[in-house]
């Protein structure tokens, strides 16, 4: 928030040490957030012996390897893999598509009873959706769409994702000059048009935002996945995650870990090259109240 | 459906057929909104006066029978009541006061500075169970890297998650690094948002960066402190993945929260209408939390953006 | 006006449609099979699925299983037979829902501390008729009191095909280094009880090097079926027979008790709970187990040994952990599962099952093939320490009410396992504690 901005490197050095203070400060606080994936790393290469050795090595001697091969013996963690991609991506789609309809809809379109279906939708946004899991459990049950994908896709999608999602969409497109449509209306092109040619496009970093959102939390979801997927086959990466353990429940520790890390890992590499992109579309989108 | 749609189509004004894209619009979200959210809130109400046993499949209609038993006859209740409260009011306050910390430092436009964005977004993009397998073992008890790390202090960490008090602690802190990120991103944004005129002039004025940031960022950030609440207020309380795999609601239940208990009646005692009458509870604590918050609003946020 | 009433309408329409069309979709989902009556015997030529639930996902295990169910479509060619793993963590709350769903499972494996309430649900059908129809079938050689959890009156609910005593394992080398005696010596003069095993740890707990004298079965916390054994040897036990009176703070029930907390606090030679050293990576001198944990010591770099459950002042005291095999009342092909099941447990497919798990007849726990079949354990071992286990070894705790009393448990021993903690206080607490849930 200091005035000037740095320009030459010489300058931008010299900056850097000037503000000494702040990259210690930062240095120090960013100790919590670094140190548990670095200990995962390092403890994934090691055998059950060395996990427990006493003091635990920072680096592991003799780099243990076949913990990832036996990852993928122990369970059909590829699958298991593949199938939390599938489901995160197809609830993204999905809630991206509804959501972007009706928080347009919302922030744009005059229509009898607007208000009234905003409400309900702010007033379902304070609702943990942990209230509803019975009920639709028993929808679920009476479908016969126990231990298969669906629940765990159409449930996001029509329920808390698309909630949130027109929330935000909406927050998004009030901020938008109205001015800009105006002329697609000149133009001719009716509400569908204008949406599709001109609102949407613009809505790029918002919908940028929401997709990593919802992408994140269809990945991490615990809860619906242990009470509507039973066979192994079936499984998401977090079910997996927590099956690391022997017939009468005991934990494999060393697997475990070595699964965590090829579940973190690729995600968090994606994350370092588009890091930017996502922080910027949640910086350009600005979420507010 | 064809029946329905009016003959004289042509006759309709430009604002008209927009409201029919209106609800075309909405119609996706809102079937299934009631479906999945409308319904279900419903018949949750009706479920919890019923006392519905999954593996038996004996099902009678008891009134409020589950209530007169939750209140005055289930201590556990009462004691998930008040975990879910103190967590909360652990998890908000750190959560939020350490996100405007970070955002505003990293708001500054210092080398490098990305890196650490990066860096305190890192446990957001973290599977939460992944999150919670780790920090069991950073947390172990006396060979555990955080207290082996204590002892080079000379310094005698507890039992973190076997210690009444300290398991809460403990809970709440790993919480916090999982998810303050993205608090600080939407504050980040927020403050970007800021005029620099403002906060120039208040320098010219003589202000310091503590008088900046109460007088100035502050009040500008309220709207946004208000929804960054909101979504944490409601986070806070559907905490489940981390507490099972941390804890297990031990030590002496006391991380046991409302979400874990939940689910325990229904899924591994198998009275779900037990169950859906602690989900109306859950529902009312969200629903009280977000009218106290919706009062204070008035109070606080000046400045409506 | 009107205009927007009629669009209101269409909108409503539309919705309506929308709704409708959802709801037309489901039914299109394949109805599960209706099934005939399960009285009426299917004729030969009516396909019949069997689905049974398990909980072992092991490879070995499956194939063994996958084999008896081929030999069984041989004899009756319209029968396959379909085994699905469930992880045992959520394996009840799953096969519950499952049971309750329209596609429920057959048959499934049951847990022993699941028994009483799953046959006080009338969920398992009584295979008693069944089993004396099928010829051969030899009834009577089970071991009586691996019988008993599945058996009221005349009717039995579950054949156990699991009935898996828990007996020590030791690490030789840590007692070496120790220099203290070694179970088997200890038990060949008669002295292997709770108090000299509390000794032998403490000992090498003294050793150094961050070791542990003793942990109870891997790193759980100390729960019911780690002090049930400790209590049971001083006379004392969890509850009674009938299940209705807390004996938790009976004298004897309180010494075995204090124990326990001396291993932990005043000696500090058992694994501190939660803390994960464990025994198969050497860090631990002795580990209560069972015979599928010694699949771990594989390459374990350590010499080992097997021997029983020490004994108390109220003599010897084994336990063994139990799963049976049980037809669900819900399961839409009961007369087929039932025969399945008789099938299942005979005498000769016991047998090929008793090599990963100890099986309760005697003709198969007594035959030199279940005595030779474990790599890791020789035929004197399993003698030992395994078939006596078998044929004495009364069940681990199990109740109707055990998931709730567990429940109800669990916090008083968190305090219980606590530096300074009263042990006859807290026991006198857990006994109020689950009072309500003892009583009938």
């Amino acid at each position: 928030m200091k005035s000037s901005l740095p320009r030459s490197p010489s300058q931008r050095r010299f900056a850097a040490l000037r503000h000494w203070r702040a990259y210690l400060v930062m240095a120090l606080m960013s100790v919590p957030f670094v140190f548990p994936f670095w200990w995962m790393i390092s403890s994934s290469v090691k055998g059950l012996n060395d996990i427990f050795a006493f003091p635990p090595p920072l680096f592991p001697a003799n780099p243990n390897w076949s913990n990832f091969v036996d990852v993928f013996s122990y369970q059909p963690f590829a699958r298991q893999y593949a199938n939390s991609l599938f489901i995160s991506t197809v609830v993204t789609i999905g809630v991206m598509l509804i959501a972007s309809l009706s928080g347009y809809a919302y922030a744009r379109i005059s229509f009898r009873g607007r208000n009234g279906f905003f409400l309900l939708v702010l007033c379902a946004l304070m609702i943990p959706a942990e209230v509803t899991i019975i009920p639709n459990f028993r929808t679920m049950t009476a479908f016969d769409w126990v231990n298969t994908h669906i629940p765990l896709i159409i449930i996001p999608i029509f329920g808390a994702g698309s909630v949130f999602g027109t929330f935000m969409m909406r927050q998004f497109f009030l901020q938008l000059p109205r001015e800009i449509e105006e002329s697609g209306m000149l133009d001719g092109l009716n509400r569908f048009g204008i949406f599709v040619r001109i609102a949407l496009p613009l809505a790029r970093p918002a919908l940028g935002a929401l997709a990593v959102l919802t992408f994140l939390s269809s990945w991490n979801a615990y809860l619906e996945p242990l009470l509507y997927v039973n066979d192994l086959p079936l499984f998401t990466l977090p079910l997996a995650l927590a099956n690391f353990v022997d017939a009468y429940g005991t934990p494999l520790w060393h697997l475990q870990l070595a699964a965590t890390t090829l579940a973190v890992v690729p995600v968090l590499l994606v994350y370092v090259f588009a890091q930017r992109q996502i922080i910027d579309s949640f910086m350009q989108t600005g979420v507010k109240g | 459906m064809n029946s329905a749609i009016p003959p004289r189509r042509r006759g309709l004004t430009w604002a008209q057929k927009d409201s029919v894209w209106g609800y075309a619009f909405v119609t996706p979200q809102l079937v299934g909104f009631t479906v999945f959210v409308l319904i279900p809130i419903v018949s949750v109400f009706l479920f919890s006066m019923e006392s519905r046993n999954l593996l038996s499949g004996k099902v009678s209609f008891i009134g409020l029978d589950n209530y007169a038993t939750m209140f005055g006859k289930d201590p556990l209740f009462w004691k998930t009541i008040g975990n879910t409260l103190v967590f909360s009011a652990g998890l908000v306050p750190f959560n939020i006061a350490l996100a405007l910390l970070l955002a505003n430092l990293l708001a500054r436009a210092l080398a490098g500075i990305t890196f650490f964005r990066a860096v305190f977004f890192a446990p957001v993009i973290t599977a939460s169970v992944a999150w919670a397998i780790v920090w069991q073992f950073l947390l172990q008890g006396e060979r555990g890297p955080i207290n082996q790390f204590l002892a080079v202090l000379g310094l005698n960490g507890p039992d973190w998650l076997r210690t009444e008090g300290w398991a809460m602690a403990a809970v709440i802190f790993s919480r916090v690094i999982k998810t303050v990120g993205l608090n600080t991103v939407i504050f980040l944004a927020a403050l970007k948002n800021i005029p620099s005129e403002l906060v120039e002039a208040a320098q010219i004025d003589g202000a310091n960066r503590a008088q900046v940031f109460r007088k100035i960022t502050l009040p500008l950030l309220a709207p946004t402190t208000m929804l960054v609440t909101v979504i944490t207020v409601i986070g806070s309380l559907q905490v489940f993945d981390h507490i099972v795999l941390l804890t297990q609601g031990g030590p002496a239940n006391s991380t046991f929260v409302l979400v874990y208990y939940i689910y325990f009646q229904a899924f591994k005692v198998f009275e779900t209408g037990y169950a859906s009458s602690l989900a109306v509870v859950l529902f009312v604590i969200a629903l009280t939390l977000t009218l106290v918050q919706w009062a204070l609003r008035r109070r606080f946020v000046y400045n409506e953006v | 006006m009107t205009s927007s009433n009629l669009i209101r309408a269409a909108a409503l329409a539309m919705a309506a449609t929308l709704v409708l069309s959802a709801c037309a979709a489901a039914p299109a989902a394949p109805p599960a099979a209706p099934a005939p009556p399960a009285a009426a015997k299917p004729a030969a030529a009516e396909p019949v699925n069997l689905r049974v639930t398990v909980w072992s996902g092991n490879e070995k295990h499956l194939q063994t299983m996958n084999d008896i169910a081929t030999a069984y479509k041989a004899k009756n060619p319209n029968v396959s037979v379909k085994f699905d793993v469930i992880p045992f963590a959520d394996y009840l709350s799953k096969l519950t829902v499952q049971m309750s769903g329209n596609n429920p499972p057959d048959l499934g494996w049951v847990v022993e501390n699941a028994a009483p309430a799953f046959i006080d649900a009338g969920v398992l059908v009584d295979q008693k008729p069944s089993l004396d129809k099928t010829q051969g079938y030899n009834f009577a050689e089970y071991s009586q009191p691996a019988m008993g959890l599945w058996q009221r009156g005349g009717a039995v609910y579950g054949i156990p095909f699991s009935t898996s005593p828990f007996f020590v394992v030791y690490n030789k080398d840590l007692f070496a280094k120790a220099g203290t005696d070694t179970p088997d010596k200890l038990l060949a003069q008669g002295k292997w009880t709770w108090e000299t095993l509390a000794q032998a740890a403490k000992a090498i707990q003294a050793t150094g090097g961050g070791v542990y004298g003793f942990q109870p079965v891997d790193s759980f916390p100390y729960n019911a079926n780690i002090i049930a054994p400790v209590i049971r040897a001083y006379g004392g036990d969890l509850w009674d027979a009938t299940g209705t009176k807390c004996m938790l703070n009976a004298d004897s029930s309180v010494k075995a008790m204090q124990l326990i907390h001396d291993m932990l606090f005043k000696d500090k030679s058992a694994t501190p709970i939660g803390d994960k050293s464990d025994f198969y990576a050497g860090q631990v001198g002795m580990a209560t187990a069972q015979l599928s944990r010694l699949a771990k010591l594989d390459k374990a770099p350590f010499k080992w040994d097997v021997i029983p459950l020490p004994s108390g002042p109220a003599g010897d005291s084994q336990m063994v952990g139990q799963a049976a095999l049980g037809v669900f009342r819900s399961g839409k092909n009961q007369a087929t599962a039932l025969d399945f099941a008789a099938f299942m447990t005979n005498a000769e497919n016991t047998a090929k099952m008793s090599i990963y798990f100890p099986p309760a007849r005697k003709s198969v726990f007594e035959a030199p093939a279940f005595l030779t079949s474990n790599p890791m354990v020789t035929a004197e071992q399993m003698k030992a320490s395994v078939a006596v286990g078998i044929d004495k070894g009364k069940i681990v705790p199990v109740h109707t009410n055990f998931a709730k009393i567990e429940l109800a448990l669990k916090p008083v021993l968190d305090k219980t396992w606590l530096p300074g903690a009263d042990v006859k206080a807290q026991m006198d607490e857990a006994c109020k504690a689950i009072a309500p849930l003892l009583t009938p």
